[in-house]
């Protein structure tokens, strides 16, 4: 089990868990996340994302590909209310996280709240999905 | 402190620094002020030519009208720098009978006769004798208008709508996607819908393999069968994009010298000289010529050197897997040297301004096989079998909107009094076999 714990000044902080303690997949291995999250003050939340995706990063436009999403509206799942929470999912067979020189490809996890005056606030939690080793210039194996 | 809100921010393609509602906000309004133009314009095309057409065609009663007099219509418009041009326009005076009742009223004898020649004008009104009995149309709702001809002005429909239905399918389209995504956070924004697919096909990106996102389909690969093996691989070589390119611009180019060289001679057997166009002919020719030559040489160049064609025993590829491979060129000549190389390339599509940018990168290079001094007889070709493995912890094929990770089989020649030539074939790589 891992605990990651995201703080910003006047910010809620979210607390993550892995079900692999070293947040490495294989494809279609089953991805179970808890999260909690405190320091929300007297804000309300009026709804809760949950978001498992990979997004590119390098020299290009940014892509992501969205394999899990999850809406909360529901009071009673929804903080102060809920303040653990948790989902699983079964990862695809691709896209593997890939470390390249201008494209990278990486998987996370992101919560992201609602609050009441219209501000969002994101959570992102990132984990590996495959064993591919960097790439690297000039590089003799994949 | 009160800080204003950031009307402008720094950008990297869509990436902001500012508001993303403002932006968002922005985006709608821009859109929607097209939307708005595509509609008052089509509005004012429908009205102003589509409902007058129309009605001429299908509520317009017939009638016989008889021609008492011809005439010409002056229109004086005056220039904004001093000075007034004329246009003319022929007109019939003619008598009918409408609704029961004996009627006069001038029409125009056809739709297209405005012309700011005077005398061309008056010798169109030639081909109408008074006293002729010629076939005509009234509107019943008021029988002083009155038309000699009938029928649609395609040419000018579809010039037209060409401009407001562009403005609203492009506002249209862009306001609803402005209208979907607000509110929304970047995660709901991608999740697929079919309505999204509807709306913006190309949003998803290049096709992708089924149960496997990110990895593109293999079905441009495997639908051509080797000669020896399984598929024979599609070609991907620069040098046929460049022949391409060449050939059509020499095709235009020429196209538009032709254009203004018959306008010239037309000139000069008129009697007249236009020398500005005449010295602006000469460098045109120049590069037309220019560029014919570079297409034929370029093209004597991809047929001499020959074809070459790889052939694989199976398609998709996976890690750690050997596969057969069958390489043959023909033509004639002598190559000095012959290569076949595995290689794995990235590749980022960004933009800069409003430049749309394509990087390439070439990160992993493995040689399979070459060959040296090839005597290749015209009628024959060289043939010779290979093998490729794929690295057990290769990264697979991966293509969205702005990025991809492809393998490809290439093929690097030398032939002797000929450049080099460099010949890719595409391939698939799906990830390794998973086991739940």
């Amino acid at each position: 089990m891992s605990f990651v714990a995201e703080t910003f000044p006047s910010s809620p902080r979210v607390f993550v868990q892995f079900c692999h303690g070293d947040r490495r997949y294989n494809p279609l291995d089953t991805l179970d996340v808890h999260y909690q999250v405190d320091g929300l003050g007297d804000e309300t939340v009026r709804a809760v994302e949950r978001t498992v995706l990979w997004y590119t990063e390098g020299k290009g436009e940014e892509d992501l590909g969205v394999h899990f999403f999850e809406r909360i509206v529901d009071r009673q799942r929804l903080p102060p209310e809920a303040v653990l929470e948790g989902f699983a999912t079964r990862l695809p067979l691709s896209p593997l996280s890939y470390e390249g020189v201008i494209v990278k490809i990486r998987w996370c996890v992101r919560v992201r709240f609602f609050f009441g005056g219209g501000r969002d606030f994101v959570s992102e939690h990132e984990f590996t999905v495959g064993r591919i080793p960097p790439a690297c210039i000039p590089a003799t194996t994949p | 402190m009160v800080r204003l809100p950031r009307f402008f921010g720094k950008k990297r393609g869509h990436r902001r620094t500012g508001s993303q509602a403002l932006a968002s906000l922005g985006d709608g309004a821009f859109h929607a002020v097209l939307l708005v133009a595509g509609l008052v314009f089509g509005g004012v095309l429908l009205s102003g030519l589509a409902v007058p057409e129309w009605r001429i065609n299908h509520h317009f009663t017939p009638t016989t009208c008889t021609i008492l007099g011809k005439g010409l219509v002056r229109r004086t418009f005056t220039e904004p720098a001093g000075g007034t041009t004329s246009t003319w326009q022929p007109c019939l005076r003619v008598r009918y009978e409408a609704n029961g009742q004996p009627t006069e009223a001038w029409t125009q004898p056809s739709r297209t006769t405005l012309t700011s020649d005077r005398d061309e004008a008056v010798g169109r009104l030639t081909a109408w004798r008074l006293g002729q009995n010629v076939s005509g149309w009234y509107d019943p709702t008021n029988s002083a208008t009155v038309v000699l001809e009938r029928g649609y002005n395609w040419w000018m429909w579809l010039l037209a709508l060409l401009l407001p239905g562009a403005l609203l399918a492009f506002g249209g389209s862009g306001l609803m996607r402005a209208i979907r995504r607000w509110g929304r956070s970047e995660e709901r924004s991608a999740v697929l819908s079919r309505f999204t697919d509807l709306l913006d096909p190309l949003a998803n990106g290049p096709p992708q393999a089924a149960d496997h996102p990110g990895v593109p389909t293999c079905d441009n690969l495997v639908n051509s069968p080797g000669t020896f093996l399984a598929y024979r691989l599609p070609i991907e070589s620069p040098e046929s994009w460049t022949l391409l390119g060449f050939g059509l611009f020499a095709l235009l180019w020429n196209s538009v010298l032709t254009v203004l060289a018959i306008g010239a001679g037309l000139d000069l057997l008129g009697g007249r000289t236009d020398w500005l166009l005449l010295a602006l002919l000469v460098p045109f020719a120049i590069v037309g010529i220019a560029g014919i030559v570079i297409f034929v040489r370029r093209l004597v160049l991809a047929t001499a050197i020959g074809t070459t064609q790889v052939e694989i025993a199976a398609q998709p590829l996976r890690p750690g897997q050997s596969y057969e491979l069958l390489l043959a060129h023909g033509g004639s000549g002598t190559l000095e040297s012959l290569a076949m190389d595995l290689e794995l390339e990235e590749q980022a599509t960004f933009r800069q301004g409003t430049d749309t940018r394509i990087e390439k990168l070439i990160i992993w290079r493995k040689p399979i096989q070459s060959w040296r001094d090839l005597n290749l007889a015209p009628g024959t070709r060289f043939e010779a079998r290979a093998t490729v493995t794929i690295p057990d912890l290769a990264m697979h094929s991966f293509t969205s909107e702005h990025n991809a990770v492809r393998w490809s089989l290439v093929v690097r020649g030398t032939p002797v009094r000929w450049p080099p030539f460099v010949r890719s074939f595409p391939l698939v790589v799906f990830p390794a076999e998973a086991t739940p």
